[in-house]
């Protein structure tokens, strides 16, 4: 009764996927609506850290520093509010902000919206490839070495003022104000700009260009009536993604502002560790989110969601 | 491209401005390293790789190098799974409030950054961990999580849900397919999402200042502190570190999946 043949053996793999496969199966089958749920715990737990956070800021808030400890009060009070929305500074802070974010969206739309077409549109692949490269390469450095970079170029002995000597002029202040923070922002921004514009301008035919020009519109009314009206979804994400970034950044104004052109990032940071005032802080961090939400909410319900929430169809 | 030669000239004009403003910083800081005198000027005082030389006697420099890919590293490990199953069981499950879940996975992004990064230092001193790395690295990937979120969905979203039915048909047990279907044609998108989020928490400097101090502080908070000092070419060379990364990871992602997906259509 014996054989020559030699058991066949599982391989390893088939039996570390069996066993992976019996563990899996102690999840009952009644409980599988849950499975998703499942999956999606762990990032939901990852993201509930920031609410713990949203909820610790706005309880601090609400409590005045007592300056004789430096600590907050135990009563609640509107107090931080109060001083928050009165000083004349912080007013100015938030106009300042909300003006640059402004500036910087209209300045990167303009500037975003053809870099996109003219990549998207590109005949040939390899010029494709450089402005895709151009764009990445920016992205992946961040704000403190590009804002360094700038500081290199502006500084009061940088390129830009080395050159107006050599010409015989006499040095300008070129950092350490508002159009340099403007320029520094928009700089930033570029490549998320364009990277939220070009896949709504792939989504344009370029056929139905063709045909508003062959029906005689010239370039300008094409791009006017028909390319932009269809890339409005692109524009519209792209721009509060801009404006939300601009509005909400601290290493622009901190580094290239140098304290002149503070924004409200800047005034918390200021308010937790330079006033050691995480009342007043947190009650700044407040106002910060709510001009957010509702600039996002106002310009949504305006234009659309845009390419930000997507609706994919499931099964 | 169509249309009149006006066309070219104007779009071209704007795409050649863009072109320089990108870069501009980037060659400034890389001709800055080269020089061979001891402040950053211009014209340079000559070529030399004297700076680079330096960088590696710089201990402070190289301990805080190795602090930073010491938190991507957790970074993007602790992204991965959650990131990708979160993704897949958004597309490929039956959630209730799917939206209102899509929108509470938003706010790492919604929330300013400035108020993120006070929040989690907030709890990590009630829990008494702030202090040490590795928070940070959970950090970083809490604010950039959607990132890898988003990364994962467009692969599932293209991923035909008859493949799966196909593989469970054959016999296949859930796991099974999920391993051996769904895992590798998401696999594009877990590579894209995993680059991102290296390169994004190598870079993060906000969050960073709020989460370490002189210890432990990492790269960019080291860079930005130098910044307000004074401005020194070994700061440049530090700079260039960044660059090089960031080349790398360019070529890698164009290798791995592709520049040219960012420009699909949904």
């Amino acid at each position: 009764m014996s054989s020559d043949k030699p058991a066949f053996k599982y391989p390893l793999s088939w039996r570390i996927l069996d066993h992976a496969e019996n563990v899996a199966a102690l999840w009952p089958r009644r409980w599988s609506p849950l499975t998703g749920y499942l999956l999606l715990l762990p990032a939901l737990l990852l993201v509930f850290v920031l609410v713990i956070g949203l909820v610790y800021i706005f309880d601090y808030s609400l409590h005045e520093l007592d300056l004789a400890t430096y600590r907050l009060k135990d009563a609640f009070s509107l107090v931080n509010y109060h001083v928050a929305l009165k000083s004349a500074t912080y007013r100015t802070v938030v106009l300042r902000s909300l003006g640059a974010s402004f500036i910087v969206t209209a300045i990167t739309t303009v500037l975003a919206f053809p870099y996109a077409y003219v990549m998207v549109r590109a005949r040939s692949s390899g010029t494709r490839k450089f402005l895709l490269i151009s764009l990445f390469l920016p992205f992946f450095i961040g704000q403190v070495v590009r804002a360094y970079g700038w500081l290199i170029i502006l500084g009061k002995e940088g390129l830009l003022n080395t050159l107006l000597a050599s010409l015989g002029l006499p040095p300008i202040k070129l950092i350490y104000n508002y159009p340099a923070v403007v320029l520094g922002l928009v700089q930033y921004m570029l490549p998320f700009a364009v990277l939220l514009i070009a896949p709504a301008i792939t989504a344009i035919g370029e056929e139905i260009e063709l045909a508003s020009e062959s029906l005689g519109a010239n370039w300008v009314k094409t791009f006017r009536h028909v390319v932009i009206p269809l890339a409005k979804p692109g524009l519209v994400g792209s721009a509060v993604v801009v404006f939300t970034l601009t509005l909400t950044d601290f290493a622009m104004p901190e580094i290239l502002g140098g304290g002149t052109t503070d924004f409200i990032a800047n005034s918390i940071y200021d308010g937790f560790f330079q006033l050691s005032n995480p009342g007043l802080g947190s009650a700044l961090s407040m106002i910060l989110v709510t001009l957010g939400s509702v600039f996002v909410t106002v310009l949504f319900s305006l234009a659309g969601t845009g390419t930000l929430v997507s609706r994919e169809n499931v099964r | 491209m169509t249309g009149s030669r006006s066309k070219t000239a104007v779009l071209w004009s704007v795409v050649w401005f863009n072109l320089i403003t990108l870069s501009l910083p980037t060659i400034i800081i890389l001709g800055a390293s080269f020089t061979s005198g001891n402040i950053v000027q211009f014209p340079p005082d000559g070529f030399s790789l004297k700076w680079y030389g330096k960088l590696w006697l710089l201990e402070d420099f190289k301990a805080a190098f190795l602090r930073t890919v010491y938190v991507s590293v957790i970074c993007t490990l602790i992204s991965i799974p959650s990131g990708t199953l979160a993704a897949i069981a958004l597309a490929r499950y039956r959630i209730r409030f799917r939206t209102a879940l899509q929108v509470y996975l938003l706010l790492p992004f919604t929330i300013p950054l400035v108020v993120s990064g006070l929040g989690m230092m907030i709890i990590f001193g009630e829990i008494r961990i702030l202090g040490q790395l590795w928070p940070v690295g959970v950090a970083l990937c809490v604010i950039n999580l959607p990132f890898m979120i988003w990364a994962v969905s467009a692969t599932v979203n293209a991923l035909d849900p008859d493949l799966e039915n196909a593989a469970a048909n054959c016999g296949a047990p859930p796991l099974q397919a999920f391993l051996t279907v769904t895992l590798p044609a998401v696999m594009p998108g877990v590579i894209t999402g995993a680059l991102l989020m290296f390169i994004l928490a190598f870079n993060e400097f906000l969050v960073s200042l709020f989460l370490t101090d002189a210890r432990i502080v990492t790269l960019p908070v080291s860079i930005y502190n130098s910044i307000r000092s004074v401005i020194t070419p070994d700061l440049a060379a530090v700079s260039v570190v960044y660059i090089v990364i960031a080349f790398v990871a360019v070529w890698l992602l164009d290798r791995l999946v592709g520049l040219e997906l960012f420009l699909r259509s949904k």
